[in-house]
């Protein structure tokens, strides 16, 4: 492998050179001018000023930023923390659905693994089938289900329970409840793999030594599953984030994530520039988050020099 | 492993009320596409196909009120757009996505870590930020929003998933048949298509199908970037469950439901033969 890349020389290294130059030119062009170039142009209107019937001044304008963030102070706004509410209610919720996703599928990660192997493919395929399902189609089976009608509902009132109808749909509860459900497959699949990797000996050893099983969990389990805890909470925090598809079904106008907020921006308010400025800071908030997380991996890696993780 | 019984059986009971949770809504939708009661989607009033014969056309006893879907007409033209970006959108991802892992696995030059890592860009992005981002460029460019546009859109992020799929094959995948092959003398080229290609086809299929089921479920970024006319399945729906719910939308979800499951299946099957 390295000998023949090491002969740089001659007629098959120039061919080499055309192969690649072959494979990676439309790809390359592609997303340089569709991937790239909008985003750079986003990044750009986010600085721009809003012109005054939806268009946009290119004059470089900081306000976007200062509405959201809070120095938008001027002779003609006073600032207004709705934009921080938002934000903050955004996080909170995403938070809330991570710590749920992972509440449900952690035990259903260890029963999942302790299963043979051919009814743990089979669950595997099950857990992550209704991935393919379409979003909408799950969303609309909770708005089913949480209507003041809906199953839920009559359900409570059958068993009399209650005696009214509870209001569930348009509350932040009814859009986590969605979150959750949606993202499942998300958090299942880097749990699994951590939980399975973990070797049985170890916790038989742990228990063994006299370790009481809540000792042996907080010492030896979690520590060693905690790569997939992690990575899991991440992979369904950042799609709940910027959410808006189910807000606005479950949520309605009471439940405004940030995702609804720009929504509004381009397709109601034809506030581009501060829309954009909402959307960047979604991204900068990811961003940061990845950040965050690929340091812990490599200070993990370099705490655990046995190469053990893959 | 020994481990003591009742705590298989709780977690056993717990594995099912998991599954309970999962599939439950999903069976409910199925059951009550079939229920006549047009009022009250959630009480049962007795067997009918009338949602069904509604979405394909036919004539139904139904009154014209509880109807959604006045003609089927746009239904079906936001089938055939979904169709139509999901079938393009699958076969310029799939190239672009396994030239990209192709020369990112086989290739050593300066930009590798680049490539990579752009791949994985569209991965982590929440998917509004490039959905808006696509809007602004193609209304600042005077592009008008087509199925063109939805079509750009998507193959923007569906090379990455394929480009994933792909690589985890070709990582996985002996290198020493490729090497064997050069050996015995054949060319790049030869050995591409009679040695890598069979071996990274699963892979390829797998990514393909994947992008295909995405484009065909994606409603945040079609969602900005399709225009007045090319409205996509599930931007249809959403619209629909916007104005109000009505229990065609049952049979219109049970008939996609069908549609993806085995769409996933026939992914999967080919995924365990290809191992």
């Amino acid at each position: 492998m390295t000998g023949r890349q090491a002969a740089s020389h001659g007629p098959n290294a120039l061919r080499r050179q055309a192969a690649l130059a072959l494979l990676l030119a439309a790809p390359t062009l592609f997303l340089a001018v569709f991937f790239v170039g909008p985003l750079a142009l986003m990044f750009v209107y986010s600085w721009l000023e809003p012109g005054l019937y939806g268009g946009v001044e290119w004059t470089f304008y900081h306000l976007n930023f200062g509405r959201i963030f809070g120095w938008a102070n001027t002779r003609y706004e006073s600032f207004d923390p709705v934009y921080l509410r938002i934000f903050a209610r955004s996080l909170w919720l995403a938070l809330q659905t991570s710590f749920f996703c992972l509440l449900l599928c952690y035990p259903a990660a260890f029963w999942v693994s302790r299963l043979g192997p051919r009814a743990r493919n089979l669950f595997i395929f099950l857990i992550t089938l209704p991935f393919f399902v379409s979003l909408v189609v799950r969303l609309f089976a909770w708005v089913l289900l949480l209507r003041p009608t809906g199953f839920v509902n009559q359900a409570l009132l059958g068993l009399g329970l209650v005696e009214r109808p509870l209001e569930i749909i348009y509350t932040e509860a009814a859009v986590v409840i969605g979150m959750v459900y949606v993202f499942i497959p998300f958090m299942f699949l880097p749990l699994y793999a951590s939980v399975e990797k973990l070797d049985a000996s170890l916790v038989e050893a742990s228990q063994d030594l006299g370790a009481s099983r809540f000792q042996t969990f907080r010492k030896v389990v979690l520590p060693l599953t905690l790569p997939g805890i992690v990575g899991g909470s991440i992979i369904v925090f950042i799609p709940s984030l910027g959410n808006f598809v189910v807000p606005s079904l479950l949520g309605g106008a009471k439940v405004m994530m940030t995702g609804n907020l720009i929504e509004q921006q381009f397709l109601s308010a034809r506030n581009w520039p501060f829309g954009a400025a909402l959307g960047m800071t979604v991204m900068a908030a990811v961003l940061l988050l990845l950040v965050v997380y690929v340091r812990l991996l490599a200070r993990d890696d370099d705490a655990a020099p046995s190469g053990a993780r893959s | 492993m020994s481990a003591p019984r009742n705590r298989i059986g709780l977690l056993g009971l717990y594995g099912v009320l998991f599954f309970a949770f999962i599939y439950a809504p999903i069976i409910l939708i199925v059951v009550f596409s079939f229920n006549a009661n047009p009022v009250n989607m959630m009480i049962w009033s007795g067997f009918t196909l009338d949602w069904y014969r509604s979405i394909f056309g036919l004539s139904t006893g139904l009154d014209e009120l509880s109807l959604y879907v006045q003609s089927t007409d746009q239904l079906l033209k936001a089938v055939r757009n979904s169709l139509i970006v999901a079938l393009t959108t699958t076969l310029v991802a799939t190239v672009f996505g396994t030239s990209v892992a192709l020369a990112v696995a086989r290739f050593r030059f300066r930009l590798r870590s680049f490539y990579r890592a752009l791949m994985f860009m569209p991965m982590i992005m929440p998917d509004i930020v490039l959905g808006i981002a696509l809007l602004v460029f193609f209304v600042s460019f005077g592009m008008s929003l087509g199925l063109v546009s939805i079509i750009i859109g998507h193959c923007t992020f569906l090379t990455s998933y394929v480009f994933i799929v792909v690589s985890a094959r070709l990582a996985g995948m002996d290198r020493s048949l490729e090497e064997a092959s050069a050996d015995l003398g054949a060319d790049g080229w030869t050995t591409f298509r009679k040695v890598t290609l069979p071996l990274i086809l699963p892979g390829v299929i797998g990514g393909a199908l994947l992008a295909f089921i995405i484009s065909m479920d994606d409603l945040v970024i079609t969602y900005f970037i399709s225009g007045v006319d090319s409205t996509t399945l599930p931007v249809f729906i959403y619209g629909m469950l916007r104005r109000g719910i009505k229990p065609e939308i049952n049979a219109i979800a049970t008939v996609m439901l069908v549609f993806s499951f085995v769409v996933a299946s026939l992914g999967l099957y080919l995924r365990s033969r290809g191992k």
